[in-house]
């Protein structure tokens, strides 16, 4: 009979530590994480005058496994500077595995802390080069 | 031949091999960047270094070293590694490494071989080269601060194109590759010169960023401009084709295009491309589904059974132009079917049929540098095959072979080393080739076996008449350099006669190109390497359609009476698949008239040209870069075209099309694939017998000839010209090819319009500037061009090109070989 109950007290007192331990979990969206410096989330295009940083390499396009990126160049008709005339990335499509920013020959590409990327609408998912810049 | 080590392998080379040519044959891989197979060795990048043990001491260029027996070589160790280590730093140095932005990265030889080596950081310092780049030219940027100064792009322009626009200027650290004067580029665009810079320093601008080299899909065809069939390689990327792509392994030319094969290829995914069929309602034509077109095209076609005419262009397919003419003659039962207004393949179809007994070239583009004499008739050769202009280059510059020129004006090939250009009054061509004909049998220079020919007697019967001192006054050449020619040529171990054709050329026809081989088979040249007769058909397949029977069938109507039947109403249906008569043909205001009268026109193009805006119904085609097929190029070389891109909008290829309506026609099952028609062609056109479509390879394959020899006297006809006015001259321009080019940006970025070119003389008479627009009026019809300043013409000769729908030179060229015209400043 003793030897029934013992593991069932021993679990029970493992539940009344518990409760006077800090609790693991987050009252989130009222509570809020403390995000890791190496988190990888949501991109961003760094600025530069007017424009993002980005210069149109397509590295990032390249590197991309999951084949998210889609950039366009084009040429500045005064300067002859090449720009990304588009860059869009399909979240839903990206892994977050953080190559296109270890790609980029410019540090153009960043990852934000912002890892709130649920919507309502698929096209939502698809962000562009004005989202993604920094903004002024 | 002589035998050497590298690395440790047995190798036999020819003795006029360098180490690295041993090298390559023995598939060891020595690098180089200023070295070029086509070009002269340099030694300037001493990327090439190697050890040899017989000099010790110091290391050897490989590219520049020839061989000699018993060297022993070592291509790679540390010291070797160390000095092309220390090349790429010193490169590096000034060199502002902006790969990501720079269009060559990816396949910039410095990029993979700093790579390669591991360079990456440097021990020397500096500041990087501050030149200013040049984009005032529209297609070639020239950013000096990425040159590497292996000075290819002055060699290949030197040695091969013979343009010289580039040198070395300045001295040591300021060294810097430039142009005339420091100036911006202006030369003929042929594009070379960036095809083989190793780095980004010269740069495609129509390119320029539209894709990263990796990302884009190669796709190996054949141009489908001129009649010289040069292989290229397509950039694809998102069904579209973006450029052309260098690779220096790809045909004779090893490579190198010209300036509308580089440039030109923008018209395949040109906005302008027809995407749905069309069909007139009342003025306009309105979109239709492909049902309702071919429905309408058959009931047409079927009401005017016995008036049906069908004209093709020769950019078609060998397995389109051969359905084409199946459905013509068995489905719809019209024998009268021709190309090129009838005249512009009658060098071919009458003259060679006739003097040869086969309607092609006896001699191949390879016979260029191997002749001893070329006779080439007409400067414009360069203008209408660039390719085989680079041809004749380097077979007078590095072959040594004697160049005369018949010509009615100067050109470029006329400043080529001991090159003698005749220029002879207009239209006198036949006359004089009859005289030269004469000079050899009365001189008894004849060849011993040609009295055996059939026709000789009546040939020397008919050449008595061209007395030499007759010739040199209808000619304008003294009678002294007509003799002196004559005996030239007969002389000659191998000569080679040059003869372009072409719609602009019609004075390139049958008697032209008979007088032509009556005197290479008089003096025993057919059938000899390096000798005989090359007839350059213009368009990219003109000899196909010659070989695939695009001519009238017995009792058929050719194409001058085609147009004339449609003008009289005995003609109630025409079918134009890709001609653009209203521009190409002469006498714009009579084809215009025919065509509106035709009862049914179908037109089949790429784009609403002239002539398809005139159309019942409009059928959208595929380009060459949407089909698959066979290409029979000048010197009969028939080559594969692949398909590089998916139809653009609901265009079909031609073959669908013909396929389509052939089996409706006739009843007989459609052919599965344009593989399926050629096997029909090998096994029924003369010529392509046990070819297959494998055996056609990457190369192509030349296909054979057999020639039956005899003369065929031809009588000159006399060109009388007209007491104050101007000899017109029709041509080609450089820059474009047909009427096709004109929707290739490139071609349209350096020659965007038809202009009159004068001679010096004439500019002074007239009191012209460059620019002036002028009014040029034949019996025919009146036009206004820009005037353009030549040096090349002589006094009372103009010259224009056909290429374009506005202002077309058709509406004063009546289709003689000389057209008479006056000229006046427009008000
Ligand atoms: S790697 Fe950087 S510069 Fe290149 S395309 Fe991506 S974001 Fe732009
Ligand atoms: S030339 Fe080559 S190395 Fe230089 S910037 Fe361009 S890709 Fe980079
Ligand atoms: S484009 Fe051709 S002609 Fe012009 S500089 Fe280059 S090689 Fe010479
Ligand atoms: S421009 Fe290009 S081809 Fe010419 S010297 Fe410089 S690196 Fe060589
Ligand atoms: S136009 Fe003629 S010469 Fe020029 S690249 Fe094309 S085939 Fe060659
Ligand atoms: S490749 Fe030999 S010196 Fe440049």
């Amino acid at each position: 009979m003793f030897n029934v109950a013992s593991p069932l007290i021993n679990g029970l007192k493992i539940t009344l530590q518990h409760l006077f331990k800090k609790p693991v979990t987050l009252q989130y969206p009222t509570e809020r994480p403390i995000i890791g410096p190496r988190f990888r989330g949501l991109h961003a295009l760094n600025r530069f005058h007017d424009r993002s940083k980005c210069v149109a390499c397509y590295l990032c396009p390249t590197v991309c496994p999951a084949k998210c990126i889609t950039v366009e160049a084009a040429e500045d008709p005064v300067t002859h500077e090449k720009y990304a005339s588009r860059y869009d990335i399909d979240i839903l499509r990206c892994i977050f595995c953080g190559y296109c920013v270890e790609a980029c020959p410019v540090d153009a590409v960043k990852m934000t802390e912002t890892f709130e990327l649920a919507n309502y609408k698929r096209e939502d998912f698809a962000y562009t080069q004005e989202m993604l810049t920094d903004k002024k | 031949m002589v035998n050497l080590t590298i690395d440790d392998k047995q190798v036999t080379v020819a003795k006029d091999a360098t180490i690295y040519d041993a090298a390559k044959s023995a598939g060891i891989k020595i690098p180089i960047l200023c070295h070029d197979k086509k070009l002269h060795p340099f030694g300037g990048c001493r990327m090439c270094l190697v050890e040899v043990e017989q000099m010790k001491g110091r290391l050897i260029p490989a590219c520049t070293t020839p061989v000699t027996e018993g060297m022993i070589i070592r291509t790679s160790n540390v010291e070797i590694i160390k000095a092309r280590k220390l090349v790429l730093e010193l490169l590096l140095l000034k060199h502002p490494v902006d790969c990501p932005v720079c269009d060559a990265a990816g396949d910039c030889d410095l990029q993979n071989l700093t790579y390669e080596y591991g360079v990456s950081k440097n021990p020397l310092q500096d500041e990087k080269f501050k030149w200013e780049i040049d984009y005032i030219n529209p297609l070639i940027e020239r950013d000096m601060n990425r040159c590497v100064h292996c000075g290819k792009c002055a060699r290949i322009c030197d040695e091969i194109v013979s343009f010289g626009a580039y040198s070395f200027i300045n001295r040591g650290i300021d060294a810097k590759m430039g142009t005339a004067f420091d100036g911006p580029l202006d030369c003929e665009f042929c594009g070379s010169c960036v095809s083989v810079c190793p780095v980004g320093a010269l740069l495609s601008r129509p390119f320029k960023f539209k894709a990263r080299w990796w990302a884009m899909q190669k796709v190996k065809s054949v141009c489908s401009y001129c009649g010289t069939g040069c292989q290229l390689t397509l950039g694809v990327k998102d069904n579209k084709v973006l450029t052309t792509i260098y690779d220096e392994n790809q045909g004779f030319h090893n490579g190198q295009l010209c300036t509308r094969g580089r440039w030109g290829y923008q018209f395949v995914n040109s906005e302008k491309r027809l995407t749905t069929p069309l069909i007139r309602k009342g003025n306009v034509l309105v979109e239709a589904t492909w049902d309702e077109a071919l429905a309408l095209v058959t009931t047409k076609l079927r009401e005017a059974k016995g008036g049906v005419a069908a004209l093709a262009t020769p950019r078609l397919t060998n397995e389109e132009l051969y359905l084409f003419k199946k459905f013509i003659t068995e489905g719809v039962g019209s024998q009268s079917i021709d190309h090129s207004a009838g005249y512009a393949h009658e060098a071919l179809t009458s003259a060679a049929f006739k003097g040869l007994g086969e309607a092609s070239s006896p001699s191949v583009i390879g016979d260029i540098q191997k002749s001893d004499l070329l006779l080439v008739v007409k400067t414009d050769a360069y203008e209408t095959h660039p390719v085989i202009g680079f041809e004749i280059n380097l077979g007078v510059k590095r072959q040594g072979v004697n160049l005369r020129l018949i010509s009615d004006k100067k050109g470029k090939l006329s400043r080529l080393p001991g090159a003698q250009t005749l220029v002879h009054l207009p239209g006198s061509e036949v006359f004089l080739f009859n005289t030269l004909a004469n000079i050899i049998v009365t001189e008894k220079l004849a060849d011993e076996a040609a009295v055996t020919v059939a026709g000789y007697d009546a040939l020397v019967k008919s050449l008595a008449v061209y007395t030499v001192e007759k010739g040199a006054l209808l000619t304008g050449l003294s009678a002294e350099e007509i003799t002196t020619l004559a005996r030239e040529y007969a002389s000659a171990k191998k000569a080679l006669i040059l003869l372009p054709l072409g719609l602009a050329y019609p004075g390139h026809n049958a008697p032209l190109a008979q007088s032509l081989l009556n005197l290479a088979i008089l003096t025993g040249k057919i059938g000899k390497e390096g000798s005989g007769i090359l007839f350059m058909a213009e368009k990219n397949n003109s000899q196909g359609a010659v070989d695939m029977g695009i001519v009238p069938g017995p009792g058929g109507k050719n194409g001058a009476d085609i147009i004339n039947g449609c003008a009289s109403g005995e003609i109630k249906a025409l079918y134009i698949a890709g001609e653009n008569p209203v521009v190409s043909y002469p006498d714009r205001k009579r084809i215009e008239a025919a065509l509106d009268k035709v009862g049914f026109l179908v037109v089949q193009d790429l784009f609403l040209t002239e002539t398809a805006a005139k159309a019942h119904v409009v059928l959208p085609a595929c380009s060459f870069a949407e089909k698959e097929g066979t290409f029979t190029s000048v010197g009969r070389n028939v080559q594969k075209v692949t398909r590089a891109i998916k139809p653009v909008g609901s265009s079909r290829s031609d073959f669908e099309i013909f396929n389509k309506l052939y089996a409706e026609f006739t009843g007989n099952p459609p052919y599965a694939t344009p593989q399926s028609v050629f096997g029909e062609i090998a096994d029924s056109v003369p010529g392509y017998g046990g070819l297959t479509w494998s055996k056609l390879g990457s190369d192509g394959f030349i296909r054979p000839v057999s020639n039956t020899l005899r003369f065929v006297p031809v009588e000159a006809a006399v060109t009388v010209s007209q007491p104050g006015k101007f000899a017109l001259l029709t041509g080609s321009a450089l820059n474009h090819s047909g009427t096709l080019s004109q929707y290739g940006e490139g071609p349209m970025m350096v020659c965007p319009e038809g202009y009159v070119e004068f001679g010096r003389d004439d500019v002074k008479k007239l009191g012209l500037l460059e620019g002036d627009k002028v009014v040029v009026t034949s019996a025919a019809g009146s036009v206004t061009l820009l005037a353009k300043l030549g040096k090349r013409l002589t006094t009372g000769v103009l010259f224009a090109p056909y290429h374009f729908g506005a202002n077309s030179i058709n509406t004063v060229a009546s289709g003689d070989p000389v057209t008479w015209v006056s000229v006046a400043k427009a008000k």
